[in-house]
């Protein structure tokens, strides 16, 4: 009994440690490295490295995360919008099981890239801390902005961001 | 005989212990579907909370519990 | 992870995800996010509710009325965004009650208790209430304040709450705490006639801490306290009778556990409080919910409660008009040592971004469900049955 609640002190305290050991990619680092199916078994499957020359606006997010519903259509629109100019969103979708993200879908649907993650290995990799998470990656594969969560009014404030890193 | 405060006392520290033993397993932000579902809210549905409440605040002795007291009225 | 065949077909209507922007509401959900963050969506809710009590027996109530409370509540409720920190929630309500409640009670015949209803003072009553509530999300914690106003007939309150939430261990962990006053008046009708008092005050502090844990991806557990402390006139002005203390100090300690069975395609919930106070009341509360999906579109919900609470030191459930007016007394059965358990079932339907909740509980008090000592049988207990339909839009 001691023994357990020690462990589990242990664990709790390892925990808090996580936040100031964290392996999270940050601004200025290389966007780590990955290849994962697409979440529609009849499209090929995505590597990363891949998009080096364009502009990667990478978002992690699930069929059950409330702000992503505000967030995944206003991408869609980005994506659109700045394609020709070199900007690429993928939308790694981490739905386990896949059935909800391809039911999301059904609903919504996206015209970028949507690689799917049931394991949670990317996010993993890249140490997400809270749903939703993006990454806007320039063309040398460098990771510039790291968003957290997606409010009201955000979508602006990317979309400037997008803008200046095409231009550069 | 076991008093009311040792008894509460116990509680207390039942409560406690329980916790700490629970928080055994770090569950990571793309790991919590399940607890994103309405059905597993404190409160999936807040107007019947308020209601229940208000209902038993006033048909009941008790009242409290994981909230600071609302309004009165003059049912109780 | 094995693709499963979709054989499930479509999960629900267009635009039902919104159903998860009512779950996310403040102090709703432990962790969903990683920032505390307003509501993404707002919704709107409505729910109507009937509460009828059943007659009171011949056997208790000989003489006079035997009806007892009927009434209908109407509840409004609007959660929104306000700006990429703030959220805002306003609360209307509306209660018309009409029926009797005991008046006194004395000693029959056979030396049990007779309760005397209300009668030709029965009580035809409005209670309207508005409450204003406004948050404020920094990254890992989140900023309360409330005030509201009930107002009825004989009756007008004031209150004001302020309360704070934080995230520990990556958001595994969620502590929030408040505080809130309370500030009423009571005018009773009639007050002349029947040699009531015309006009009290009463005034109410109130305190709670909690502490919420997820244990793993499908469970959750919380804890919590709370503590309150009530002054002024506590006594009922409509009973013949009844005198209670000027002070009150009340205890309760709460724990709440939540468990989603995957296989089954359902949540429990298990909550728990025990509650003591300075009357000489304590009380055990069980309840328990069973959250069952069927399919996507409907969500099948039974519930049991158990209830129990010791008496008051002061109660007595026959009137004793010999004692002085200055020594506490009440024959209320509320006050009195007695069990409830309740129970029904609710039902939750979403329609894209609207949401239809039936709810039923019928409640029934008696001093042989009472898990502690009875010396005095509580006069004019209560059984209830109360139905309520709800809805909710999201946009």
């Amino acid at each position: 009994m001691l023994k357990k609640i020690i462990n589990c002190l242990a664990v709790t305290a390892l925990s808090l440690g996580f936040v100031s050991m964290a392996q999270a990619v940050e601004v200025g680092e290389q966007a780590p490295d990955f290849t994962l199916a697409d979440i529609n078994e009849n499209q090929p499957a995505f590597t990363l490295s891949e998009l080096r020359g364009k502009i990667v606006y990478l978002d992690f997010w699930a069929s059950w995360c409330a702000p992503c519903l505000l967030s995944l259509p206003l991408y869609n629109d980005l994506h659109n919008k700045y394609r020709e100019q070199g900007l690429e969103v993928v939308g790694i979708n981490i739905d386990n099981p896949i059935e909800d993200g391809l039911d999301f879908l059904l609903d919504t649907p996206l015209d970028f890239k949507i690689p799917s993650d049931p394991d949670g290995e990317t996010p993993t990799l890249y140490d997400v801390y809270g749903m939703p998470t993006s990454y806007l990656i320039d063309r040398e594969g460098v990771v510039r902005v790291v968003h957290e969560g997606f409010r009201n009014g955000d979508i602006e404030k990317i979309e400037e961001e997008i803008k200046a890193l095409l231009e550069q | 005989m076991i008093t009311s405060t040792r008894k509460i006392t116990a509680i207390l520290v039942l409560m406690l212990f329980s916790l700490l033993l629970a928080s055994c397993t770090p569950v990571r932000a793309w790991e919590r579907g399940y607890l994103a579902k309405r059905e597993m809210a404190w409160e999936p549905d807040g107007l019947k909370s308020a209601l229940d409440k208000h209902v038993f605040f006033s048909k009941e002795a008790s009242s409290g519990g994981n909230s600071a007291h609302g309004g009165g009225c003059g049912c109780n | 992870m094995t693709r499963k065949n979709t054989a499930t077909g479509r999960k629900s209507g267009p635009g039902s995800k919104k159903l998860l922007a009512l779950s996310t509401t403040a102090l709703a959900l432990p962790g969903i996010a990683a920032a505390d963050a307003p509501p993404p969506f707002s919704t709107l809710s409505y729910k109507f509710t009937n509460y009828q009590e059943d007659d009171i027996s011949r056997r208790e109530a000989p003489f006079g009325e035997r009806e007892r409370y009927d009434i209908d509540v109407h509840q409004l409720r609007l959660i929104t965004p306000t700006g990429r920190n703030t959220s805002l929630q306003i609360d209307g309500n509306q209660e018309s009650m009409s029926g009797a409640s005991p008046w006194f009670n004395i000693a029959g015949a056979d030396g049990d208790p007779i309760v005397n209803l209300s009668g030709a003072s029965g009580i035809r009553d409005s209670r309207r209430e508005l409450s204003i509530a406004g948050s404020y999300y920094f990254d890992n914690a989140t900023l309360s304040a409330s005030t509201g106003y009930s107002v009825e007939d004989d009756y007008r309150s004031r209150y004001y709450g302020l309360s704070g939430q934080t995230n520990l261990h990556q958001d595994l962990t969620t502590i929030a705490a408040g505080i809130s006053y309370a500030d009423d008046e009571i005018f009773p009708t009639d007050a002349e006639l029947f040699n009531r008092v015309t006009k009290e005050s009463k005034f109410s502090t109130s305190a709670f801490v909690s502490i919420s844990q997820i244990i793993n991806q499908t469970s959750t557990l919380q804890a919590a306290l709370s503590i309150t402390e009530q002054t002024g006139f506590l006594s009922d002005p409509y009973k013949l009778r009844d005198v209670r203390p000027e002070q009150r100090t009340q205890l309760a300690l709460s724990s709440s556990y939540r468990h989603f069975f995957v296989s089954e395609d359902a949540a429990l919930h298990i909550n728990y409080r025990y509650y003591h106070d300075d009357f000489g009341i304590s009380s055990h509360t069980l309840d328990s919910s069973w959250y069952q999906n069927l399919g996507n579109s409907l969500q099948l919900i039974p519930h049991l409660r158990y209830y129990s609470q010791s008496a008051a030191d002061f109660y007595s459930n026959v009137d004793n008009f010999v004692l002085p007016v200055t020594e506490n007394q009440s024959s209320d059965y509320r006050l009195s040592a007695y069990g409830a358990v309740s129970g029904g079932i609710n039902l939750v339907a979403p329609f894209g971004d609207w949401l239809i909740s039936l709810n039923t509980e019928r409640y029934i008090a008696n001093e042989k469900y009472s898990a502690y000592d009875v010396t005095q049988p509580g006069a004019g207990l209560v059984r209830y049955f109360r139905v309520s339909l709800g809805i909710d839009y999201t946009f």
